[in-house]
């Protein structure tokens, strides 16, 4: 039997706001142990959460750029489970009346075909503590740092809509994508920012039975995604082959052993309101006033870039596939750079360099402005290629200018024709060999020549006026 | 005086110069003061000093008014048996007390003391920095001789307070001592209230209504058919709060931590066995079990609640307060059990439900009446206190 798998994802997204979901804490998990906490996220007795203004508008961003349609009603419930990480035996989560509801992604699916991966809601909610377990001589202990305890999440619960593992990558890439847009988290699976868990199901190809699903946490990648839901995929389809019947649970995703696990079940009961958090209201004007905030978010960016710049579907949706990157792009082109260089030496060589040095493209001194300045001499033929990578070196290194830097290593491009065209004589003269084989019908030869000329001119020479020069000259010979 | 307080200020004299400058004022340990043993009369908080004072306690400062102690409640508030409130009013240790009311604690207390409790509108008074237990149906109730210092007390502490936004986006009552005009004013007697009474306590209760009629309120009588619903509705939603509220008391952060469990499982389970006693812990259960295995029950049980909201705002347009007993005659002033706890409070426990603020007035000097509750649609605290000011100066032939 050919099976087929039934795939819905939830993910966890940590927000970068500055403080906490219900008090002032500052929103640093990554702190001292404990430092940010107060009697309010430490649930000491009194303590009455505040819903934090700055998280509200983020997540209504979030949901808007993802989008989802906010819920004129929404509101706090109290998610009851007692674990040490809990402050105080629940969880504040919208289980029942929950921000926005709807949504969703599109992406390519393997066969390159559109295809659209809907939400079913997203949801605010509030980070537990960190539990340590160590040993202290022979007894083991477990630590609780509450820097985490009320950080503000909200949880994308998607419907089951994807069929393979490319599916669900592919919608967390977009996912990632448009959420660093809207500025509302980094989303990177390698620090915890995102978290993701995956339900999965199969049934017989063709039929559209939901059977039951199972599962699967701790996965730190978006690659790792992939794998455990290929992997689990598997896993059912062979207990379905065999007889087995799949029974609902809980497995961790083991990323040494390629395999998934089963975890002990943790105990959950229902939601109840909670009195304390008052119901959130949204009016049509604030909805509208958020809308207004929303920034172009990628799909729309990279029609842009096709229509307006002329790139290619693919080159435009890579380039707006990281907010920076774009921007960056878009600075180039403020400053009169030409799109497709722009799009050539950002994503070829810049890309490259920044991140070999372990740098942020906001952070590089590598400005717009300097990058823009050593790719207009390049368009100008003032430098060739090659120097205006040795350039780009040197612009990480010290704060001159690119002008001042060619003109200090003497690398100007030579465009002079007297001066090359004794260049070529010379290098004519010394290499009768490669002009025989030119005449003789080889073209190649042409190359092995202009790259003489090119050393000999010190790495200065412009390639394109040697290359004519010299085919002019060699022609002549024949 | 120490059967009253378990713990009096060090310091008596007054600070700032407001409106309560010099006001002897007994608080529960319920209400955060910095430093003071604020144990809510609970184990689970054994020893627990607040780090700040709740927002009452602040405005009560702030007004100048002097904090004399903290008097012994029951557990979380709940119920009397091990509460002296009412006490430090009627020894006169204390002009105003704050208690917390989680079903009508403030009115019978009042009725115990014989002295005036007040049980305001939720959502007028900050509940920041108050222990307490089930949030939809809680508030801070007020004890005192007569009406006028519950209303001055009132005024200060009442209002909109940045640090508890569940209080409604609403006009705070105006707390200005206003006229009451009996001509013009009807008061309904719910006549299901008198259902399970002797006739010699309808004929004390009657006594009562007397005093009404004498001066000069037209009464009505009106049909309440689910009056018992509002008991079993908050003993039902009230407890599942309950339940998950008092689950911050596992010992991890603060309160008592149980030795010799073998993992943090155990952990919980004989510290939190060892905190709450008896009355609170087969409430906290009762809770449980409505949110875990009857949680249709709990749903059903907020449906009611709507529908009892609603009939309640109907009876507003029929009548302009409601008389009510206070007491549930033939309970024993001990409850053995959740049974016996929510018959005491069957008389009182509808206002904790609907959020309407209600009165309990004692009895004048020589009457044989018990004590009347008095009780006035949500936010219409200031006429309430003003037709109870205008009763008590009645009786002394003022009107």
């Amino acid at each position: 039997m050919e099976f087929e798998a039934v795939i819905g994802l939830e993910i966890h997204i940590e927000l970068n706001c500055p403080t906490k979901l219900f008090c002032d804490c500052p929103n640093n998990p990554g702190d001292e142990p404990n430092v940010n906490t107060c009697p309010i996220c430490l649930w000491f007795p009194g303590a009455i959460p505040r819903l934090s203004q700055a998280a509200l508008e983020k997540a209504s961003l979030l949901c808007l750029g993802l989008g989802a349609e906010l819920q004129p009603r929404s509101a706090f419930d109290q998610k009851v489970y007692y674990y040490p990480d809990l402050p105080k035996g629940y969880q504040l989560s919208q289980a029942h009346l929950p921000l926005a509801r709807g949504g969703g992604i599109d992406i390519t699916d393997e066969n390159g075909r559109p295809k659209r991966l809907r939400i079913h809601h997203i949801h605010m909610e509030e980070d537990v503590a960190k539990l340590v377990h160590e040993m202290e001589g022979r007894t083991p202990i477990s630590l609780v740092d509450f820097n985490r305890a009320g950080a503000p999440l909200v949880e994308i619960v998607s419907e089951p809509d994807f069929r393979t593992p490319h599916d669900a990558m592919e919608f967390l890439k977009a996912l990632r994508t448009q959420v660093r847009y809207v500025g509302a988290s980094e989303c990177s699976m390698e620090n915890g920012t995102m978290r993701v868990d995956a339900n999965i199901s199969v049934r017989p190809r063709g039929t559209d039975q939901m059977n039951t699903k199972v599962e699967v946490k701790n996965m730190n990648s978006i690659r790792h995604v992939g794998d455990a839901v290929a992997y689990e995929i598997s896993r059912q389809s062979a207990c379905v082959s065999s007889g087995e019947a799949v029974v609902l649970h809980t497995r961790l995703w083991d990323p040494d052993r390629k395999a998934t696990f089963p975890m002990r079940a943790k105990f959950e009961g229902p939601c109840v309101p909670d009195p304390s958090v008052p119901f959130i209201d949204l009016s049509p004007e604030w909805i509208e006033k958020m809308r207004a905030r929303l920034p172009e978010m990628p799909a729309a960016r990279a029609e842009r870039f096709v229509a307006r710049y002329g790139l290619t579907d693919e080159e435009a949706v890579y380039l707006s596939a990281d907010p920076e990157t774009a921007s960056y792009f878009e600075a180039l082109i403020a400053e009169k750079v030409a799109p497709r260089t722009a799009m050539h030496w950002l994503t070829t060589q810049l890309l490259a360099a920044v991140r070999e040095r372990g740098q942020e493209l906001s952070g590089t001194p590598v400005t717009p402005a300097r990058f823009a300045a050593l790719l207009k001499m390049l368009a100008k033929d003032e430098i060739n290629a090659n120097a205006a990578r040795q350039v780009l070196i040197e612009l990480f290194d010290c704060g001159e200018s690119p002008e001042k830097i060619v003109e200090a290593r003497g690398i100007r491009q030579v465009s002079d024709h007297d001066a090359l065209e004794g260049l070529i004589d010379r290098v004519l003269g010394e290499n009768p060999a490669a002009v025989a084989d030119y005449r003789g019908g080889q073209g190649k030869a042409a190359g092995f020549l202009i790259g003489k000329v090119m050393q000999a001119s010190g790495g200065k020479a412009n390639p394109k006026i040697i290359r004519e020069l010299l085919t002019k000259k060699l022609d002549a010979l024949g | 005086m120490e059967d009253i307080f378990c713990y009096t200020s060090p310091q008596t004299a007054s600070s700032g110069s407001g409106p309560l400058r010099g006001l002897k004022t007994a608080i529960q340990p319920c209400f955060c003061v910095a430093e003071w043993p604020t144990d809510a009369g609970s184990r689970a908080l054994a020893g627990f000093t607040a780090l700040e004072d709740a927002t009452v306690v602040e405005r009560l400062r702030q007004a100048g008014a002097v904090l004399t102690g903290l008097t012994r409640m029951s557990e979380f508030g709940f119920g009397l048996d091990d509460s002296r409130a009412g006490m430090a009013i009627r020894n006169q240790a204390a002009d105003v007390e704050l208690s917390l009311d989680l079903m009508g604690e403030t009115r019978l207390a009042a009725a115990r003391a014989s002295v005036c409790g007040f049980k305001p509108s939720w959502g007028i008074v900050s509940r920041f920095g108050l222990i307490g237990l089930m949030p939809s149906m809680e508030c801070c109730g007020l004890l005192a001789g007569g009406v006028k210092p519950i209303r001055e007390v009132l005024k200060v502490i009442a209002g909109p307070d940045e640090r508890d936004y569940s209080l409604p986006d609403e006009k705070t009552p105006d707390f200005s001592p206003r006229e009451i005009n009996p001509r013009e004013t009807t008061i309904g007697v719910v006549s299901e209230g008198l259902s399970n009474v002797t006739s010699e306590q309808r004929d004390a209760f009657e006594a009562a209504l007397a005093e009404l009629r004498e001066a000069g309120f037209s009464l009505r009588e009106i049909s309440l058919p689910d009056f018992s619903l509002f008991a079993l509705v908050h003993r039902i939603v009230g407890s599942v709060e309950a339940s998950s509220s008092a689950g911050r008391y596992d010992s991890v952060r603060y309160g008592q931590r149980a030795k010799g469990a073998k993992n943090w499982n155990e952990m919980y389970l004989l510290s939190r066995g060892a905190a709450f006693g008896t009355l609170v812990k087969s409430y906290l259960f009762q809770g449980a079990f409505f949110q875990f295995e009857r949680y249709d029950a709990y749903e059903d049980a907020c449906r009611v609640r709507a529908r009892l909201l609603a009939a309640m705002a109907e009876i507003s347009a029929q009548a302009d307060f409601l008389a009510l007993p206070a007491v549930n005659p033939g309970v024993p002033d001990m409850a053995a059990s959740l049974d016996d706890t929510y018959r005491q409070f069957f008389y009182t426990a509808f206002a904790n439900v609907t959020g309407q603020p209600a009165l309990y007035l004692p009895p004048g000097a020589g009457a044989i009446t018990p004590g009347l509750q008095l009780a006035g649609p949500r936010l219409g605290d200031a006429r309430l206190l003003a037709l109870g000011e205008y009763l008590l100066s009645a009786r002394q032939g003022g009107k």
